[in-house]
């Protein structure tokens, strides 16, 4: 099992929990209003009166095959327009209950 | 959930709510009464009291100053004037605007109660008299007729005025003028001497002889019968058979001494219209009946009515309140429209998309109709002040939905879903949004704290304007994301049309946006250039502002124009009657912008309602002239009332007269007083002639009047006590039978048709002309011989003392003047300077006021005003940047934006009134929100880790065009006000001129002077946070201190 974490400009919400849909998977968790910023570029997502827009995030745990279909739809959108500057990270879940 | 959210989500029921509000407001708008000004009642009280046989001196002394003197405590009280004259004293006091009057009243009666005990014997109780509206006429015709005219009065009362009298909201009307049917009995007195009777026998027989008596009843057979005496004359032609005596065996009829006449009655009055005789009838509506729905419904019963009159009777319009009112409305509502459109035009031209206009042009209908909403709860009418207000308001409206709507659409064309995009786009502005709101809210809503008169015309604009603004607010945040939602999608990326906005507007605005940027840094790298430069023409415009003349309200071009003539007094009516025709002539002739002019010499005894607004004497003559449209005519009304001005001063028989523009509705007057405090009357007298004549030699001084009235010509009769009472007679019995021959006996009324009219007995006119004339009339003692009043007394001529006008409780003569292509502040600056040079005694004090006073007051007020204004905005911006320096660097755009104004006042040549006043001062919400913006953008762009200089000419170029959009939106919006064509736009147009000439000069200097000022009080790196952090935390340092 891996864990998927996902965050993207706030705007984009909708698109996220579509691409979720499309590869059927069913769980994720979700924090509508996170604040950060881009490692190389971009406006930062503050929700500042400076840098007003906000980030969203969702980490949804995949069994380990899934997880290039989402890194791909996560390019995808990524494509789309590089602002929304959706960015994922992939890491190794170890147990669950 | 928060409201745009809710908005987005829920579109049905956001739409639902809009539609409810909408639903509301045209309801409202339908159920609007249409005046022109909000509901004013002049706050005036007036206390009358009579004491028969005292001259003014006596009453002044006896009656008005004890009234004067527990009355100046009443509440709210603003000023007391009073008029002593014989017989009676009229005490008036001025309230505070907006003072309860029943409550003053009440106030007052209790204040009377204590004097009442302490005034003179003979004098009446005070009567206290409330003034109001509803005693002003709204509509004035005039009857003219020809063959109808005698008997017209009893015609018009039941087929007019009694139909009339039943519309609801009409207070009365009345008729004046009218001939009245009378029978006179014009008795010869040398026949009556021969025959050794006298008047009063007459008149007793007569009455003797009119009755109709019932004597009882008597029963015959069955029957009860009751039996009358049936004497009443049935035709006016049995009077003059009555026998009235015998003499030497032989019977003496009516008509051997005397001369019977059904006629009219002499009159006292003389009206003409257009040179015809004629009978003016008024229209009086009640308080709080709305004038238009009055008007036109009297207009209407009169069409119908007229059916039953007789050919020649004519009806025409003279004055007619609602004319005025209506037209100024629609002509308002029209500027409206254009307004509208303007703002349309100019958002379509900078946003080139006809959806993203479509959203942002519904914001300012549902704004406006909320304000309907607004004015119908509060029990307002549409009036000029409330469309004007929604006039101004217009371009402001859209500035916030614009803001919204450009976010939105940044974040649809990042690739957002239109849903999402109006959302969050929504809520990353809508604090901004809403403090740019309050700014405007900062200067609109002290307006509603106003006091007095300028407080009752500006309560509304400031009302409207707040609440116009916020729903506009609340609209951008919650239709205008709703619809972004609904109707915005990604435009299609395809090559422009040829003559696409794309292709034509967008590079020109780009161009616009890239010289300006040049422009600005040449700018901040220049500043002391730069800030000498605009402190030189700020400097200059103060320097200029001197010449701009001031004045309290702008006159209006009414079409209505009324003159004052007065003759000697005591010229008889006839020959003040010559005179009128005399100058009706010369308005034909030399006026041909009159319609019709109605003149009306002399004064109708019975109708005393007229005398409170009218001087009236048998020496003066009231003009009233109806004029063409103003659009009509080239000569404007004060052109033709100068016109006529000249022509009056070569008419010798003409004492003094008095042209006035301003009827029905005119705002405050438009007069310099000079008030001449001081207890003699010949100093008082002789030094306001002196003022008056010196007044009148200056260049912009009109009609100069002088309040206290010539002194008049009158005959007394002085009795020798002793021989009066030798003869067996009293000053009673003298007086009496005096009156009885040359005022005339009302003996009995002659009946007709369920009509009674005067049967009149007196001297033949040509026996009662002259001194000697009363000196020999005979009166007879109660021994029965005659006695000549001039065997026990003679006629002397005398001069009778004027009225004594007292003004807080101190004598007064005023002497008052109207400018004449000059402004009221400058005449009153002239006129003060006459005064200055005057030689006036120590015991006399001299004051300049009148409508230059309430001229001060109300500048007083805006000065206030503009105080409260600019610490609500300081407040509202200090906040908002959590700064105090920030406010500073943008309030200096606003001493440019009074330059604009004074420049723009002087090249249009108009004064500085209380309204253009109030435009400077909406300028300042304007002018500050487009300063708040720019300096918001620049702060935000230095935050963003732009250099100084980069971020400044970088946010100048960013905010340009929405800062262009709100100026232009409202410039246009304003165009069609300052313009002003048609009736009532006077009014306005210094609004629109001053809001325009302002806004033009401070947006340039506001894009110029706002960033070097920046430039100026800010130091490099002042705003970088990550240097501050740095020198706030050390523990990274390598070598922490």
């Amino acid at each position: 099992m891996k864990a998927i974490f996902i965050v993207y400009n706030q705007a984009h919400s909708e698109k996220v929990e579509f691409m979720l849909d499309r590869l059927e998977i069913r769980g994720y968790s979700q924090w509508p209003e996170v604040t950060g910023r881009g490692s190389v570029n971009g406006d930062p997502h503050l929700g500042t009166h400076t840098w007003p827009e906000l980030n969203s995030a969702t980490l949804t745990v995949v069994e380990d095959d899934q997880v290039d279909r989402v890194l791909e739809g996560v390019k995808k959108l990524d494509a789309l327009n590089e602002d929304i500057g959706v960015r994922a990270f992939v890491w190794h879940v170890e147990r669950w209950m | 959930m928060s409201i745009y959210g809710n908005a987005v989500r829920k579109p049905i029921t956001t739409l639902m709510i809009f539609i409810a509000v909408v639903v509301l407001g045209l309801y409202s708008l339908v159920q609007l009464p249409v005046d022109l000004y909000p509901e004013i009642e002049y706050p005036a009280i007036t206390v009358l009291t009579s004491y028969p046989g005292a001259n003014a001196a006596d009453i002044e002394t006896n009656i008005t100053k004890p009234i004067e003197d527990v009355l100046n405590t009443v509440d709210n009280l603003k000023e007391i004037t009073s008029v002593s004259q014989d017989n009676s004293s009229v005490v008036s006091m001025e309230f505070e605007y907006e003072t309860d009057l029943s409550l003053a009243a009440n106030d007052i009666r209790d204040a009377l109660a204590f004097v009442e005990d302490y005034l003179p014997e003979g004098a009446s109780k005070p009567t206290v008299f409330k003034f109001s509206t509803s005693m002003m006429p709204v509509m004035v015709y005039v009857i003219t007729s020809d063959e109808s005219y005698e008997g017209i009065e009893k015609m018009l009362e039941e087929r007019l005025v009694n139909p009339l009298n039943r519309i609801e909201g009409i207070g009365g009307v009345y008729l004046s003028g009218t001939p009245r049917r009378e029978v006179q009995v014009q008795v010869d007195p040398r026949k009556l001497e021969a025959y050794n009777m006298t008047i009063e026998q007459i008149g007793g027989v007569l009455q003797a002889e009119n009755l109709n008596l019932p004597s009882g009843n008597i029963k015959m057979g069955r029957m009860r019968y009751p039996v009358r005496v049936e004497g009443e004359f049935d035709e006016s032609a049995q009077i003059k058979d009555l026998v009235v005596g015998y003499h030497d065996e032989q019977t003496i009829y009516l008509k051997d001494v005397a001369e019977v006449r059904d006629s009219i009655g002499e009159m006292t009055i003389d009206e003409k219209v257009n040179g015809l005789k004629g009978v003016s009838l008024m229209v009086m509506k009640q308080s709080g009946a709305n004038t238009v729905d009055v008007a036109s419904e009297v207009d209407a019963n009169l069409k119908e009515l007229q059916r039953f009159l007789p050919p020649d009777i004519q009806i025409m319009s003279v004055f007619d309140s609602s004319e005025f009112i209506t037209d100024s409305v629609m002509n308002l509502s029209d500027t409206l429209t254009f307004a509208f459109i303007f703002v349309v035009l100019v958002v379509l031209f900078f946003l080139g998309r006809w959806r993203a206009t479509f959203i942002i042009a519904l914001t300012i209908p549902i704004a406006l109709i909320v304000s309907f909403i607004y004015l119908y709860v509060t029990g307002n009418s549409l009036n000029i002040i409330s469309l004007s207000s929604l006039a101004i308001v217009i371009g402001m409206v859209v500035d916030d939905a614009i803001v919204v709507l450009e976010n939105i659409s940044k974040h649809i064309e990042r690739g957002s879903s239109p849903r999402e995009a109006a959302i969050y786009a929504t809520n990353e502005v809508w604090l901004a949004v809403i403090v740019t709101t309050l700014t405007v809210v900062a200067v609109f809503f002290p307006m509603t704290l106003i006091k007095g008169l300028t407080g009752v015309m500006f309560r509304q604009l400031g009302w409207i304007v707040t609440i116009t603004v916020v729903t506009s607010t609340l609209t951008a945040i919650s239709l205008t994301p709703m619809l972004s939602s609904r109707l915005m999608h990604l435009k299609k990326k395809r090559r422009p049309l040829l003559v696409s906005h794309d292709r034509t507007i967008l590079p020109m605005l780009n161009g616009l946006d890239n010289w300006y940027g040049r422009v600005l840094n040449w700018s901040i790298h220049h500043k002391l250039i730069v800030t000498i430069l605009a402190f030189a023409i700020f400097f200059t415009s103060i320097g200029l502002a001197g010449r701009v003349g001031s004045e309290f309200f702008p006159p209006s071009d009414q079409g209505m124009m009324s003159a004052e003539v007065e003759l000697m007094p005591g010229t008889r009516l006839e020959e003040t009657s010559r005179v009128a025709r005399q100058i009706e002539d010369i308005v034909e002739r030399y006026l041909p912008e009159v319609e019709l002019i109605s003149a009306t010499a002399g004064t109708d005894e019975d109708a005393v309602m007229e005398t409170i607004w009218l001087t009236t004497g048998s020496n003066i003559i009231n003009f009233s002239m109806r004029l063409s449209d103003a659009n009509k005519r080239d000569r404007s009304i004060w052109d033709i009332a100068e016109a006529l001005r000249v022509k009056l001063r070569n008419i010798p028989e003409i004492k003094n007269f008095n042209v006035n523009t301003e009827e029905g509705g005119g705002m405050g007057g438009n007069n310099v007083d000079v008030e001449i405090y001081g207890y003699d009357l010949e100093a008082t007298t002789l030094l306001a002639h002196q003022l008056s004549r010196r007044i009148t030699a200056l260049e912009g001084a009109r009609d100069v009047a002088i309040s206290r009235e010539e002194i008049k010509p009158e005959l007394r009769v002085e009795l020798d006590r002793e021989k009066i009472s030798r003869m067996g007679l009293n000053t009673a019995m003298i007086s009496s039978a005096l009156r009885n021959r040359i005022d005339g006996m009302t003996a009995t009324y002659f009946r007709e048709y369920g009509d009674e009219y005067d049967i009149s007995i007196r001297f033949k006119e040509e026996y009662r002309n002259s001194i000697s004339d009363i000196e020999s009339m005979t009166i007879q003692n109660a021994m029965g011989h005659m006695v000549q009043v001039g065997e026990i007394g003679h006629v002397m001529e005398y001069w009778s003392p004027p009225n004594v006008e007292r003004k807080s409780r101190q004598r007064i003569v005023t002497v008052s003047a109207k400018p004449y292509q000059t402004s009221l502040g400058e005449l009153a600056m002239e006129i003060q300077g006459v005064v200055d040079q005057s030689d006036i005694p120590r015991e006399i004090m001299v004051e300049v006021g009148g409508a230059f006073e309430d001229q001060q007051e109300g500048f007083a007020d805006l000065g206030l005003l503009l105080l409260l204004s600019l610490i609500l905005v300081y407040i509202v911006m200090a906040s908002q940047f959590e700064s105090f320096k920030m406010p500073f660097i943008i309030m200096f755009s606003i001493p440019f934006a009074f330059t604009g104004v004074i420049l723009a006042l002087l090249i249009t040549d108009t004064t500085l009134s209380v309204i253009a006043g109030l435009g400077a001062i909406m300028l300042i919400g304007i002018v500050v929100k487009n300063a708040v913006v720019l300096v918001d953008y620049i702060n935000l762009m230095r935050d963003r880790g732009y250099p100084l200089d980069q971020a400044i000419v970088l946010s100048g170029k960013a905010r340009l065009r929405p800062v262009l959009m709100t100026a232009l939106t409202t410039i246009f919006a304003m165009l069609p006000l300052a313009i002003g064509i048609g009736e009532g736009s006077e009014l306005w147009s210094p609004m629109g001129i001053s809001v325009i000439g302002g806004l033009i000069f401070s947006t340039i200097l506001t894009m110029i002077i706002v960033p070097v000022i920046y430039r100026v009080f800010s130091s490099r790196g002042e705003r970088a946070a990550k240097e501050k952090m740095r020198r706030k935390f050390h523990f990274m340092d390598d070598n922490p201190a």
